[in-house]
């Protein structure tokens, strides 16, 4: 075991932070694209569900920008079924398999380990989302108008920010759940497809519903991606695109550090209560 | 025969309705039984008020409202037959356990199906019943076919458990994470089916999938049977009679049987030659 | 910190509420109590005790992921309660029955990853991977998913997983459950090996099998029900029954009543009945050679045939059953049974 006896000392504080998040989100990146299913589960039905869309609005003959709406919402549901299903429940799923108690004795942050899940996932999903975008806008013929490329760089970036930060949030506070933690990411799927407005203008709502439903990041974000780069999109928009990329720049903030104090709150409470490593099925 | 079936279909029909059910406490199970199908009801009712001028008196808005209300049970249903694999294996780790009992996994995935149809009844009634009384969907009980309603909807049910079954089978070979296979499947169909616009606004050479599939019929005959003239909101199926479209959905059913059996002998075979009954992704 | 010993617990207590108890029943239960313990640098220390005796919730104290109720914990001298940070870059887990990592991943991938949390480069942990590998006979399978791995070559894996980083104290919690015979032996080698190797580093090791303390452990602490009843060397904890006759008798199937019968016989202190099949397996602690033949007399009082009778040297098994009243089988069962009385 000689390797064993000579090495230098291992990195500690933000290189250890950075080397966590990479080694996290390389399973992500790297580990789910091996099986190809993924094109099929991930990609090609959910199209569908868009497309069952598309065709609703043709059926009550509604205007051609609303079938671009549709397919924004659909290549956002990947992202939102992601924060649902491979955030928020993940933590309590790395805690049924085993490997919580793990990244928890290892003296890295669990805070990067959640980051690193992100950045994975995010980006695995882009992926996902482009394919959906870029097939749609073929198909069906969709005509964007883009006002401005920085703008839209920018909200679709705090968009990923605030909504990545809710799903580390939502991660930590799955922690507390068991088995309901599958009911719960079940039941946050169709509400919040509704509440976010994926499928219609969320200015439909009236002022005060809208603002509530404000609170989801990807309300405002879709909201102004679609002002920025549809042509009727400005007119059918709930607040100017400045005052929406400055709330998404809050809710960003705002969810990542409620995420950082729930995941302390939370690591605490379960070494104190000894159910970290409890299994409940 | 029978020992078989009531072994392998009643335990896994109480073990389904325990699992969505006993989670939590009645009052939040109600709660998360109706936020679902309400929300997905509401994102239709939203798309058409945001567009049409028509308003709910128009045949269009009861046949979308009506379609994606009995949809429902088409995603619960198939998604039961389906998660019931990936449950059992990943997380509870006790498929191999029930492989290995005296059971029949067919019938032990329509048990499991059954279950979620229970579920999914509570959705359906309630999604008609805020339909009725706040989205000014047309109803009049005493206008209903009850019995070609309960006929067709016994049949569906049946011919989508036997679609459940299919893809449940078929997970008995996948490794990675469709944790949703059976919702997304469903929803995937949910374009073909004519569940929430008829199957002429589709391009000519997806149609015949719409033909192919047993909800398009399944779901006119409820339409039928419910609102009775006042169905007729779209030509695409008028030339067909009531006795017709029974007819088609009995062969589909028994069609969807056949093909469910083949695919479970086959993916089971190759599920036991992967060692693929107790494996445990780790995903 | 070098010099203050690898851990060290002080009238250390941990207690557990009891969810959704009713009216009358316990609402806590007692899991360990006022232990004191302390391993130098350099041991291999046993915990020895049956399913439930409180040894995984040790480890899960000194691993920093469960709080004490009572006392206090060291390891290598820092507090696990007050400074966990201190604590994880020094120590690793391998828990037997477990995976780790991520089954679309190779072994090695699932490696690098755990090795990148410990803040290891890259080079490095490549180099270490592929030297333990080697090491636990798993460097052909280094680029297979772990999801096609067998439970023992996973379990080969994760000791893998726990040396990569080099802990100073390594803790390990039943490491070979559930393995064959040959897998266990080849863990067991390695751990030895390893301790063999880095005369500073410490292994904490729980087992339920009496042989692996004996043949892996300086120092063995015999555990039940959360207390800690002896701790010393095997062969001294064996001595502790020098002074008595230990015999292994196989005899005609015994009617009932008939070990009671035996246990108030003169001269004998403790016996341990296993049913076989066909026969009964008899476990004899003696005060001395001379009581057998009370127990001869006995036997044949009751009806009762000797098929083979066999003098031999104390285990560790003789010493839990000196210690606690009762087999560890009998303990565990004793244990399930209080439990399910609330």
């Amino acid at each position: 075991m000689s390797t064993l006896l000579t090495t230098r000392p291992p990195d500690r504080g933000w290189r250890l932070f950075v080397r966590t998040i990479v080694a996290r989100a390389y399973p992500r990146l790297i580990g789910q694209q091996r099986e190809k299913v993924w094109i099929f589960f991930e990609t090609f039905l959910p199209f569908l569900a868009t497309v069952g869309y598309i065709y609703v609005y043709r059926a009550i003959q509604a205007p051609e920008d609303y079938i671009g709406f549709v397919v924004m919402g659909g290549a956002m549901t990947a992202f939102w079924l992601n924060v649902i299903w491979a955030m928020a429940s993940q933590l309590y799923w790395e805690k049924e398999s085993g490997n919580l108690a793990l990244y928890i004795m290892a003296p890295n942050s669990l805070m990067a380990i959640l980051l690193g899940m992100a950045l994975g996932g995010m980006l695995a999903t882009c992926l996902r989302a482009l394919v959906i975008t870029v097939l749609g806008t073929l198909l069906f013929g969709i005509s964007f108008a883009v006002s401005s490329y920085f703008q839209l760089f920018a909200v679709f970036v705090l968009t990923m920010a605030a909504l990545y930060g809710l799903g580390m949030l939502l991660a930590s506070l799955f922690l507390l759940w068991g088995r309901e933690a599958w009911q719960i990411a079940t039941a946050l799927q169709e509400p919040v497809y509704f509440i976010s407005g994926f499928y219609f203008p969320v200015k439909s709502f009236g002022f005060a519903v809208a603002l509530a439903a404000s609170v989801l990041p990807l309300t405002l974000g879709m909201d102004a991606m679609r002002q920025l780069v549809f042509a009727s999109g400005p007119s059918l928009g709930f607040l100017s695109v400045e005052i929406e990329i400055a709330i998404l720049s809050m809710l960003a903030v705002v969810f990542i550090a409620a995420a950082k104090f729930w995941l302390d709150f939370m690591e605490r409470k379960a070494i104190e209560e000894g159910t970290l490593t409890d299994r409940r099925r | 025969m029978f020992k078989t079936f009531s072994r392998s279909f009643f335990p896994a029909a109480w073990l389904g309705w325990q699992i969505e059910s006993n989670w939590t406490d009645p009052f939040l199970f109600l709660a998360f039984s109706i936020a679902k199908p309400i929300a997905s009801v509401l994102i239709l009712v939203f798309m058409y008020n945001a567009v049409s001028q028509a308003g709910s008196d128009s045949p269009v808005y009861s046949y979308i409202y009506l379609g994606n209300a009995f949809y429902i049970y088409v995603t619960e249903v198939m998604a039961g037959a389906s998660f019931s694999i990936l449950d059992d294996r990943e997380r509870y780790r006790s498929l191999k356990y029930i492989y290995i009992a005296p059971v029949s996994i067919p019938i032990y995935l329509f048990g499991r199906a059954v279950a979620r149809f229970t579920t999914g009844t509570i959705a359906v009634v309630i999604t008609l019943a805020a339909g009725v009384l706040f989205f000014g969907v047309p109803f009049n009980p005493l206008g209903v076919d009850w019995p070609m309603f309960f006929a067709a909807l016994a049949l569906g049910i049946v011919c989508l458990a036997f679609m459940g079954i299919l893809i449940g089978t078929w997970t008995l070979i996948i490794r990675t994470e469709p944790w949703f296979i059976g919702e997304a499947t469903a929803a995937a169909l949910y374009l073909f089916s004519g569940a929430v616009f008829p199957l002429s606004i589709l391009p000519a050479w997806l149609q015949p999938i719409g033909f192919l599939l047993p909800m398009t019929y399944w779901l006119e005959l409820l339409r039928r049977a419910l609102l009775g003239p006042g169905a007729a909101a779209f030509p695409t199926l008028s030339a067909f009679s009531n006795a017709e479209l029974f007819g088609i959905l009995m062969l589909i059913t028994i069609g969807f049987s056949i093909v469910a059996l083949i695919a479970y002998r086959y993916f089971d075979r190759r599920a036991r030659e992967e060692g693929m009954i107790d494996a445990q992704s780790n995903f | 910190m070098s010099d203050q010993p690898a851990i060290k617990t002080e009238n250390l207590g941990r207690i557990y509420k009891i969810r959704g108890a009713k009216r009358g029943e316990a609402r806590q239960r007692v899991a360990l109590a006022d232990v004191n313990l302390e391993v130098p640098r350099g041991e291999l220390f046993g915990l020895l005790g049956p399913n439930g005796a409180g040894k995984t919730t040790l480890i899960k104290i000194l691993t920093t992921l469960l709080a004490p109720s009572t006392g206090r914990a060291f390891v290598a001298g820092y507090d696990v309660a007050r400074q966990p940070q201190e604590v994880r870059p020094r120590i690793n887990m391998v828990s037997g029955g477990e995976s780790s990592g991520y089954g679309l991943l190779t072994v090695r991938e699932n490696l690098w990853m755990f090795g990148q949390f410990y803040g290891l480069d890259t080079k490095t942990t490549y180099a270490r991977i592929d030297e333990l590998l080697q090491i636990v006979g798993l460097a052909d399978r280094a680029r297979t998913k772990t999801s096609d791995l067998s439970t023992g070559l996973r379990q080969k894996m994760n000791i893998v997983r726990g040396f990569l980083t080099d802990p100073e104290v390594i803790f390990l919690d039943e490491p070979t459950l559930g393995l064959d015979v040959g897998a266990s032996r080849d863990i067991r080698h390695f751990v030895r090996r390893w301790m063999d190797d880095r005369p500073s580093r410490t292994v904490l090791l729980t087992t339920h099998y009496m042989v692996e303390a004996d043949e892996l452990c300086d120092r063995v602490a015999i555990i039940n029900n959360g207390r800690v009843l002896a701790c010393d060397s095997p062969a001294n904890l064996k001595r502790r029954l020098q002074r008595e006759a230990i015999f292994k008798l196989e005899v005609s199937p015994l009617r009932n009543g008939a070990l009671a019968a035996f246990e108030q016989l003169p001269g004998v202190r403790k016996v341990v009945h296993s049913p076989q099949d066909g026969r009964s397996e008899l476990d004899l602690i003696l005060e001395a050679d001379e009581a057998l033949g009370n127990v001869v007399t006995a036997l044949n009082t009751h009806g009762a045939h000797i098929l083979n009778l066999q003098k031999r040297e104390p285990t560790l098994e003789d010493v839990f059953v000196d210690l606690v009243g009762m087999s560890m089988t009998e303990a565990e069962k004793a244990g399930e049974q209080e439990l399910m009385g609330g």
